[in-house]
């Protein structure tokens, strides 16, 4: 089998680009509305240039987001090409459903930028929040997609007859002899799922393998990461604005750059505090339910071990063991003398159904290759699966646990700027007190450096956060049931080290010229009229 | 085959993705045309220090800010109809036409950024820089129809896909060694170019400005009448290789679309010609011109109609015969049609929207960046 890691890394370098311009994207018209309400209050002219240049940085960021969600399109129909099969059945919904979000996102954003200035305030107002709802809708239905890959819901318990320690994912709207037989073609074929379903009349012979095509959206999985991962978009995106104004700030002091700031740091101050205390501890609940190796590997847990906090927050009983890989091994090994044959048997599935049902797919199996998969015993895949899953446990636990200390720094930092900002009885006096603030310098200095705080400890608590989420879940690309082998391309070129190093170049000149070119707009003054007025020489 | 045996959820996907495509072609095509023209005078204006070419290039560039993001999720909506519908054609396609699919995508991830940073960088960093932006951003554009049309030209003469599913081999260039590609290609470049002229005349007789005019018109029709060349060349194309569309377009069901599309032709062909001859002459424009962007999108839209839906019942057709849509169609789940009908509801309602921004950028002005005192400087 090809190595797979450097397209995983691939993906991987992709996915974190589009998260930073999803993040701008969801972001900044929380700033650019609460500019407009000011403005609309004010009428100070101050608001409404600065919406233009936030507006500017809006436009190529969604263009750079745009291309790189298509390229994680691509990437999953071209470089994961079985995912095919996943997305014309448990995520179609999500995915067709975000052509809508995706489609009319853009349209108001279009309205938007050609119709700032020029329409009443208040309209420019509903406009970009009818905008903002599509582009969180389309983040919903995304998050809805990839929390799908990590906890399958509508598959019920075909997880579980391998992993006894996976609980059963929601009901089971699949049909689990289809999913099972498919599974045995593909060990003993040695080929991945797009071999078999780009064969024509392939998807005929195979039939229904879901019955509820909603199943990805009512997954409770999916509500609380669509919840956690939005928060977390948002308060980097609003975040960035927050920290280029502190900056501002402290190189010019001029106090434009205060106002803007006070304008926009109390909703990201709430969702600040949101984030971690509800969000992130729902969330982890929902790993210790749904992901039980990830949470093992999270607080590296080899062997179950007592910690009554981690248990409290974890079970709601400080009492409860964190569960171990140990327990893991030992449930698998309660299933050593039940063979994949027994599986199959015990839905319905014979030797020579399997043969005949490979043969109409066209894909050709060697019996005793097929022997040899149906008399392997499920204990040892489940082993096998797990020593694959533990080997990941430094990378997960150290950076989930680096992920929850930045965390607390963008948290306690957005707690200590707002009584800086704003004079809060009693906790602006103690704030002050303790970062020593006692002349404009040194609030200028704060403010800047507690606002890069939030944005800094956003950004790598986010991107930890999605590191754990992702690695976490190996070695399966979708939880408990499908590695990364069986949904690769079958293509040799996808591992040819001229795509990939061609792939990655493209990627990163792209992206990171396109944040050059942010940082140009959002940095420079539109001279375009002066130098064309000068050509022709008119004066003024 | 009878076309009766196709499902009806098969036939609504078809229709769909009819749909999408048609409305897709008409934008990138725009796109792709208006793109290199804008270029071009960029060019002009940084080169010979010309104000015109300046204001020109910046005016004909609002189509793009406007449209292409608006055009790029309608390959979006494509992409998604096509696993929805028909997984089994896109396993085979990312396969097979691996390395066209990657050309793509690497052109689109260049094109879309440039575009954006084309504009809002204009007058922000030095022209010469922003002339050169303008070039990748224009040249990206034509690398997409560089590997999506082998697509196209695979499932009318199946050269790549023939070989893989005899042999088990994939080739990276077979694709464009099949016969029905280049001519398909050609017949795009000028399609986009021509269109993007026209579309650009139609809409500089807003801001009456004859010069402008003139420029579009004159792209429009040169390539229109390239296209007198590309056009039967590609159609004498698929009557050596792709005899059953050959057959419906020129004697089937599809050629009384055909022959609208050439009436169509011929009708954009004189009123170009006029247009050309009194802004040139006369300097002045002719009251019809608005209407060359009209027929001009029409023709796009009709010529894809014809080229797509013209292999029905088949999706991959194999000289007189095919294979079905319905063999690479999803049968894994019952696609709920009452969501299908909601999604394309809610596109019409974007596409509504879209309507209502352009009417704002063009019609009453509002993308204006320039003055209409240093506009009228220019044009004196």
């Amino acid at each position: 089998m090809s190595d797979l890691s450097p397209l995983l890394h691939l993906s991987a370098l992709g996915i974190y680009l589009h998260a930073i311009f999803v993040s701008l994207t969801l972001g900044l018209p929380l700033v650019i509305i609460s500019l407009l309400v000011k403005y609309a209050r004010s009428k100070d002219p101050v608001y409404l240039n600065s919406v233009r240049k936030v507006t500017a940085v809006l436009a190529v960021n969604f263009a750079l987001g745009a291309v790189t969600g298509t390229l994680v399109e691509f990437g999953l129909v071209q470089i994961w090409p079985g995912t095919i099969l996943a997305i014309a059945s448990f995520v179609l919904a999500p995915l067709a459903l975000e052509l809508i979000a995706f489609a009319n996102e853009i349209v108001f954003l279009i309205l938007f930028i050609v119709t700032l200035g020029r329409i009443k305030t208040l309209y420019s107002i509903i406009i970009i929040v009818i905008y903002w709802i599509f582009a969180l809708f389309s983040g919903l239905l995304i998050t809805s997609v990839n929390s799908w890959l990590v906890a399958p819901w509508g598959t019920g318990g075909v997880a579980q007859a391998l992993y006894p320690f996976m609980p059963s994912y929601g009901p089971l709207y699949t049909d689990p002899a289809k999913l099972v037989a498919l599974k045995i073609i593909l060990l003993a074929s040695g080929s991945p799922i797009q071999a078999v379903i780009q064969m024509p009349n392939v998807s005929s012979e195979i039939g229904v393998i879901l019955t509820d095509p909603m199943t990805a959206l009512l997954s409770p999985y999916a509500l609380v990461s669509i919840l956690h991962n939005l928060f977390a978009a948002v308060i980097i995106g609003s975040g960035v604005a927050l920290a280029a104004w502190g900056y501002r700030y402290y190189k010019t002091g001029d106090k434009r750059y205060l106002q803007l700031i006070k304008t926009s740091v109390i909703p990201v101050f709430i969702l600040v505090l949101l984030q971690p205390t509800v969000l992130g501890h729902f969330m982890g609940e929902m790993v210790v339910e749904y992901n039980p190796t990830k949470f093992a590997l999270m607080e590296g847990a080899e062997k179950t071990f007592y910690n009554p906090l981690v248990a409290l927050l974890a079970y709601g009983d400080p009492n409860h063991p964190i569960i171990g890989f140990d327990q893991f091994y030992a449930q698998c090994d309660s299933k050593k003398n039940v063979t994949l044959k027994d599986l199959a048997s015990s839905l319905g599935l014979s030797k020579d159904y399997l043969l005949n049902l490979s043969n109409k797919l066209g894909i050709s199996i060697n019996q005793e290759r097929l022997d040899q998969v149906l008399n392997t015993s499920v204990a040892d895949v489940c082993r096998n699966d797990l020593d694959a899953a533990l080997s990941r446990m430094n990378i997960v636990h150290y950076s989930y646990y680096t992920k929850i200390a930045s965390g607390i720094v963008a948290f306690l930092s957005a707690i200590a700027v707002v009584p800086v900002l704003y004079n809060v009885p009693i906790l602006t006096r103690i704030v002050r007190a303790i970062l020593r603030i006692n002349s404009e310098n040194s609030e200028k200095r704060w403010i800047f450096i507690l606002t890069l705080l939030i944005f800094l400890g956003g950004v790598l608590s986010a991107a930890l956060g999605w590191l754990v989420r992702e690695v976490g879940r190996k070695p399966w690309t979708v939880y408990g049931l499908l590695y990364p082998s069986e949904v690769a391309p079958a293509s040799p070129i996808a591992y040819q080290t001229s795509f990939i190093l061609a792939a990655t170049f493209i990627v990163l000149v792209v992206n990171l010229g396109g944040l050059f070119a942010m940082y140009i707009v959002a940095t420079r003054e539109l001279r375009f009229l002066d130098l064309l007025k000068r050509g022709l020489g008119i004066r003024g | 085959m009878d076309p009766s045996a196709v499902p009806s959820g098969v036939l609504v996907g078809l229709l769909t993705l009819q749909l999408s495509v048609a409305i897709h072609i008409v934008f990138v095509s725009t796109t792709l045309g208006v793109g290199i023209i804008t270029a071009l005078y960029r060019t002009l204006a940084v080169k010979r220090s010309d104000p015109f070419a300046e204001v020109f290039a910046r005016r004909s560039f609002r189509i793009m800010i406007v449209s292409e993001l608006f055009s790029g999720v309608w390959g979006t909506i494509i992409t998604v109809i096509l696993a929805g519908f028909f997984p089994g054609l896109v396993a085979l396609a990312t396969n097979v036409l691996f390395t066209p699919i990657a050309v793509s995508i690497a052109s689109i991830l260049i094109r879309i950024p440039s575009i954006a940073i084309f504009w809002y960088t204009w007058g922000r960093i030095k022209p010469e820089t922003h002339m050169l932006i303008g070039w990748i951003m224009a040249l990206s554009g034509f690398g997409i129809p560089l590997g999506f049309r082998t697509l196209f030209s695979e499932i009318t003469h199946p050269q790549a896909v023939g070989l893989y599913l005899s042999s088990g081999h994939v080739d990276p260039l077979t694709a464009y060694s099949n016969p029905v590609y280049w001519p398909l290609f050609l017949h795009t470049i000028f399609a986009t170019i021509s269109l993007g002229g026209f579309i650009i005349a139609s809409l500089e007789t807003l801001t009456k400005d004859v010069r402008g005019v003139s420029i579009g018109v004159r792209f429009g029709l040169i390539f229109l009448v390239a296209q007198l060349f590309a056009g039967p060349l590609y159609w004498y194309t698929l009557h050596y290789y792709s005899s059953y569309i050959f057959q419906n377009v020129t004697f089937g069901d599809f050629t009384p679309i055909f022959i609208i599309k050439m009436i169509l032709v011929a009708t954009l062909l004189i009123v170009s010609t006029y247009t050309w001859a009194l802004t040139s002459k006369l300097n002045t424009t002719p009251r019809s011109t608005w209407s060359l962007g009209l027929i001009a999108t029409a023709i796009v839209v009709l010529g894809e109609i014809v080229n797509d839906s013209s292999r029905y019942p088949y999706m991959v057709v194999t000289g007189d015969t095919g294979i079905s849509a319905t063999a690479f169609s999803n049968f894994y789940m019952d696609i709920p049609l009452s969501v299908v009908y909601i999604i394309l509801g809610f596109l019409i309602f974007s596409i509504i929207v879209f309507g209502l921004a352009a009417y704002y950028a063009f019609v009453k002005m509002f993308v204006r960046e320039i003055p209409e005192e240093i506009e009228e400087k220019i044009f004196k």
